[in-house]
Parts: C-alpha cells; sequence; structure tokens
C-alpha cells in the first residue's frame, strides 16, 4: 500500500525540529525535548487505544519500566545506555505480554481501571523498593548518551537524536497502521465481533497492539531517562498516563500526526499559561472539554472555516480526512 | 460437509436451541427459516463459532469444530456475513475486504485476483472501493459482507438475513447474487425471515420454531406445505 506517507511523514519531522532547534531558546529546546519524548510514548499509546480501542490508563507505567531498565541497567550493573536501552525495551515487551494476557480479558471501564491499578502498583513498587529503586530519592547520575565520542550533553544536541527517534517512531506506526495488522487493530476496535467472524484472532491482536504501544512508551522512557539523567517514582504516576491519553485525544485519537501534535501543544501550554497560576488545571478541563466538543476528531479534524462546504457540512470530510490518514 | 448433530446452546438458564440437527451438503444450498426468536442466528452463531455450545456436536468435512475458536473455523473454510452486515465503518470497502484474508493469506502473496471476484460479482463495491465503510448505503454494506465472508475463500458461506432491512428491490438484487454464489458451486446455508425469497435460492430448507427444528424438506415441498403457507408465507 502506501510507502509514501510514513516516509514524508518523517521528514517532516526532521525538518522541522532541526529548524525549531536553531531559533529556540536553551528552556525552550529542553521543554522541546520532552514534548518529542511524550509524543514517541503517545505514538505508542495510539496503536493500543487509537487504533485497537484498548484504553489504557498505565501508560506511564510501561515508560516508567523502560526508564527504570535503563538507570538500572547503566548505573548499577555498569552497562552502556546504547545496550541498556534494546534491553530495557525488551524486557518491557516481556513484561506486558504478561501482564496483558490477563488484563486484555477485560474491556472498557474494567480495563481502563486495571491499567490504572497497574500503574499505582508500579508506582508504590518504585518508591518502595528502596534497595533497587531508591525509593522516592529516584536513581541519579545515569550516564549520558554519546554518538561517536560526542556526549548529547546539550539540549540541542540531544533534540536531534530525540527527533531522529521520534522520526522513524512515526514511520514505522505508519507503516503498522498501513499493513494488514494495522487493519486488523482497527478492525477490532471497531467490531470485535465481525473482526473474528473474518477470521482475525482478537485476542492476539489485541496484545499485539498492546505490546507495541509499551514497546513505544519504553523507548520514550529510556530517553526520558537519558535526557534527564535522573528519574524518581513522580515522574511515572497515573497523572502522567492521564496526560498521555489527553494528548492522544486532543490531537486526535487513530492518528500519528495528531499523537505528535497533542504531544507538542499539552506539553508547551502550561508553561505558556504559567502567569494562571493554580487555575490553569481548571482553563485545561475547559481547553479539553472544547476540544471533544467543537473538534470531535482532535487538533487533526481542524479544517479552516473556509473551507466548510456551502451548505455547513463539514463534519463528515472532516472525519474521513482524519481517519484517511496514511491512505493513498 | 456440514453436521450439527443434537446441538444444544443456552444463554445462561435459556435454553435458546434444543437438539438441533441439520445437515448440509456439498454444492447445497440450505435455507433455514423461522420466525422472530427462534434462534436462527444462535444456530449460525454455533457453527461460526461466537456461541458456546452446551452439548452436540458440530462436523465440518468429518471433523469436529464444536470447541474451536471462530477464527480456526473461518481457517477451515467457514465464512459468516452477520446479521445487520456489521462492516468495519474505519476501514475502506477495499480494506474491509482484505482483511478477511488473514485466514488463509501468506506474506505478501497478491490478493487481486480474490478482488476481482467480489469486485465482477458487486461492481458496486469497485465504484466506491475507496469509501469508507460508514457511508456506504444498507444494500452496499450488505453486498460488502457477503463479498467479505467470499474473500475468506470459504467452502462454506453462511448467510445471517441478507435481505434485512432492505427495500424489496434491493433484497431481490442481493438474493439474485446468493443465487450466482450457488450456482458457482459454493456450499450456502441462509438464515432468512423472508421465507419467499430463502426458498427462492434454496434446494432445501429447515423450519425452526422456539429452538427445534419442526420441519425439513426440499424447497418445492415447503412451498406446498400448508403449515409453511399458513404460518410464513401468508397464503
Amino acid at each position: 500500500m502506501s510507502m509514501r506517507f510514513p516516509l514524508l511523514l518523517g521528514i517532516v519531522i526532521l525538518i522541522a525540529g532541526l529548524g525549531l532547534s536553531m531559533l529556540l531558546t536553551d528552556y525552550h529546546l529542553r521543554l522541546l525535548n520532552l514534548a518529542v519524548i511524550s509524543a514517541i510514548a503517545v505514538i505508542g499509546l495510539n496503536f493500543a487505544f487509537g487504533y485497537a480501542g484498548l484504553i489504557s490508563l498505565g501508560h506511564a507505567a510501561f515508560v516508567g519500566t523502560g526508564a527504570y531498565g535503563v538507570a538500572l541497567l547503566t548505573t548499577l550493573l555498569g552497562w552502556s545506555p546504547w545496550l541498556a536501552l534494546p534491553v530495557a525495551v525488551a524486557g518491557t515487551a516481556i513484561f506486558a505480554v504478561l501482564i496483558g494476557l490477563p488484563l486484555l480479558r477485560l474491556k472498557g471501564h474494567y480495563l481502563a481501571l486495571a491499567t490504572l491499578g497497574l500503574n499505582v502498583s508500579f508506582s508504590m513498587v518504585a518508591a518502595n523498593w528502596i534497595e533497587l529503586t531508591g525509593g522516592t530519592n529516584g536513581i541519579s547520575r545515569i550516564p549520558e548518551l554519546q554518538v561517536a565520542g560526542h556526549a548529547l550533553a546539550d539540549e540541542r544536541s540531544y533534540l536531534w537524536f530525540a527527533l531522529a527517534v521520534l522520526a522513524v517512531s512515526a514511520a514505522v506506526a505508519g507503516l503498522i497502521h498501513a499493513s494488514r495488522h494495522g487493519r486488523a487493530m482497527i478492525a477490532v476496535r471497531d467490531d470485535e465481533t465481525a473482526a473474528s467472524m473474518t477470521g482475525i484472532d482478537v485476542t492476539r491482536v489485541k496484545i499485539a497492539a498492546f505490546v507495541l504501544s509499551s514497546i513505544y512508551a519504553a523507548v520514550a522512557g529510556g530517553l526520558f531517562a537519558c535526557h534527564m539523567r535522573f528519574i524518581s517514582p513522580e515522574d511515572f504516576s497515573y497523572a502522567h498516563s492521564i496526560t498521555y491519553l489527553a494528548m492522544l485525544i486532543v490531537g486526535g485519537e487513530g492518528s500519528i500526526v495528531g499523537a505528535i501534535l497533542g504531544a507538542l501543544l499539552l506539553t508547551f501550554l502550561p508553561e505558556w499559561l504559567r502567569f494562571l497560576g493554580s487555575a490553569y488545571l481548571a482553563f485545561f478541563g475547559v481547553f479539553v472539554l472544547a476540544i471533544l466538543v467543537f473538534l470531535p476528531s482532535g487538533l487533526v479534524g481542524f479544517r479552516w472555516p473556509g473551507s466548510l462546504r456551502r451548505d455547513g457540512r463539514s463534519k463528515g470530510p472532516a472525519m474521513v480526512a482524519a481517519s484517511k490518514e496514511v491512505r493513498p | 460437509m456440514l453436521a450439527c448433530k443434537d446441538l444444544t446452546v443456552a444463554y445462561g438458564d435459556i435454553v435458546a436451541l434444543q437438539s438441533v440437527t441439520l445437515e448440509v451438503g456439498r454444492g447445497e444450498t440450505v435455507a433455514l427459516i423461522g420466525a422472530n426468536g427462534a434462534g436462527k442466528t444462535t444456530l449460525l452463531h454455533a457453527i461460526s463459532g461466537l456461541n458456546p455450545v452446551q452439548s452436540g456436536d458440530i462436523m465440518f468435512e468429518g471433523t469436529s469444530v464444536a470447541r474451536l475458536a471462530s477464527d480456526r473455523r473461518v481457517a477451515l473454510g467457514i465464512a459468516q456475513a452477520p446479521e445487520g452486515r456489521r462492516i468495519i465503518p474505519g476501514l475502506t470497502v477495499e480494506e474491509n475486504l482484505a482483511l478477511a484474508t488473514v485466514s488463509w493469506r501468506r506474506w505478501r502473496q497478491p490478493i487481486s485476483g480474490d478482488l476481482a471476484r467480489v469486485f465482477d460479482l458487486f461492481p458496486r463495491l469497485k465504484e466506491r472501493r475507496r469509501q469508507l465503510g460508514w457511508s456506504l448505503s444498507g444494500g452496499e454494506q450488505q453486498m460488502l459482507a457477503i463479498g467479505r465472508a467470499l474473500m475468506a475463500r470459504p467452502r462454506l458461506l453462511l448467510l445471517d438475513e441478507p435481505s434485512l432491512g432492505l427495500a424489496p428491490r434491493l433484497a431481490e438484487e442481493v438474493y439474485e447474487r446468493v443465487r450466482q454464489i450457488a450456482d458457482s458451486g459454493l456450499t450456502i446455508l441462509v438464515v432468512e425471515q423472508n421465507t419467499v425469497l430463502a426458498l427462492s435460492v434454496a434446494d432445501r430448507a429447515y423450519v425452526l420454531e422456539t429452538g427445534r427444528i419442526v420441519l425439513h424438506g426440499t424447497a418445492d415441498d415447503l412451498k406446498q406445505n400448508t403449515r409453511v403457507r399458513e404460518a410464513y408465507l401468508g397464503r
């Protein structure tokens, strides 16, 4: 099918990101780094929630598993981050299979609640297994990533690396979406019974989507650990899971571009609105509500009013456009 | 080819099917008729694996499939066009069709031949191949549901109320295609409330009432049967 869209998407991410990296101040570069890392996690969540329709409120637990994996392997065993990253990602994937097998028997609200429970237990274990995780003090002195002898120590060079990972992640996600595996996930989301009638192994598709989402989460977690070089249980609390979900819904569920836009917006928005102080949360709530009401398919569903058809019907075509992403 | 023996299916305490015995021979078109709530769809779902079987057995080409998951049964050659069509709304017509090839398709194996066959049968689908499922009309969705079942390369095609919710002319058009599929030699088991339509394509038929088979015979015999005429044909 279409190989062009994923490639194009990757290239656009790289060019836009490189351009921004030249313009922004160090502080904003740091935010952009965090946004790019979140975007990788949210593209992952899109597999489970956007494509396969599995509501996960425990995504941060998998981000945390990846981050703690990298942190422990590098600080305790002295591994290179380059070796620790893939091992932590693989470990998270195995963890996701083990946890997914019982958990994915649940549906809807029950699955949401169970994944929330998973995230809470993850935080509990991370905060209380002090000998291993350092408890609430976290793990510090995580080594920085080195590329060809150069440490990615400053925000700008780290951003370039993170952008490359994001571009590859987004392109791979686009290819999966356009493949029969992506179709199978969407079929399971839209109608589980119909999917199993057409010969799809529903359980396997759900596990695959869940594990894919955890792999992306672990990559994001590993990048986060190497970027901050210090992690603590608070970085992976269930509140972060809800933020990831909000990013995906605001950006546009089922859309890779939406996942990236949502991650960018919800990372920068709190900084732009810092003057609101604690009123920010109230604003944020109203903002998300407004998106849900006026842009039900998220930011990617936005069309300029000029493109409204004369009879005022814009919702249909907009929805088609949003769900048509990645298709020729 | 298909044999249900003493099949009993219950939803909790409510018995929906009671020792149903039914046979479909190779190349035959068999209709299952009955009123609302008689258990027609329940029987079809038991055959395709969506309903668990309490007792009895389902044999397909000599092997028992009663305990297999539905995706395994599709792989063996039992495909279903479900009641209410159940098109995947977020996928295009072509993607809906491609979906059903998972049971036999190896990596990168082309499906254009299978697609062409379905598009020959239903030219309307070809025109709308890039449209999303939800944007199709009822008749087109029914054609897509049948086409999707055919994409699984079935040896037994299960059709659940293909005329449901269609204007009479469209229903007849759908049944014309069903006849065409039957003429090509595929074995078909069709569940239908519209007895006239069902008997027009079937070789044989079973009549289901409150979970039991009360009558069976050739379509021509049933058309003459007083009980069938009074209860289902309204004459």
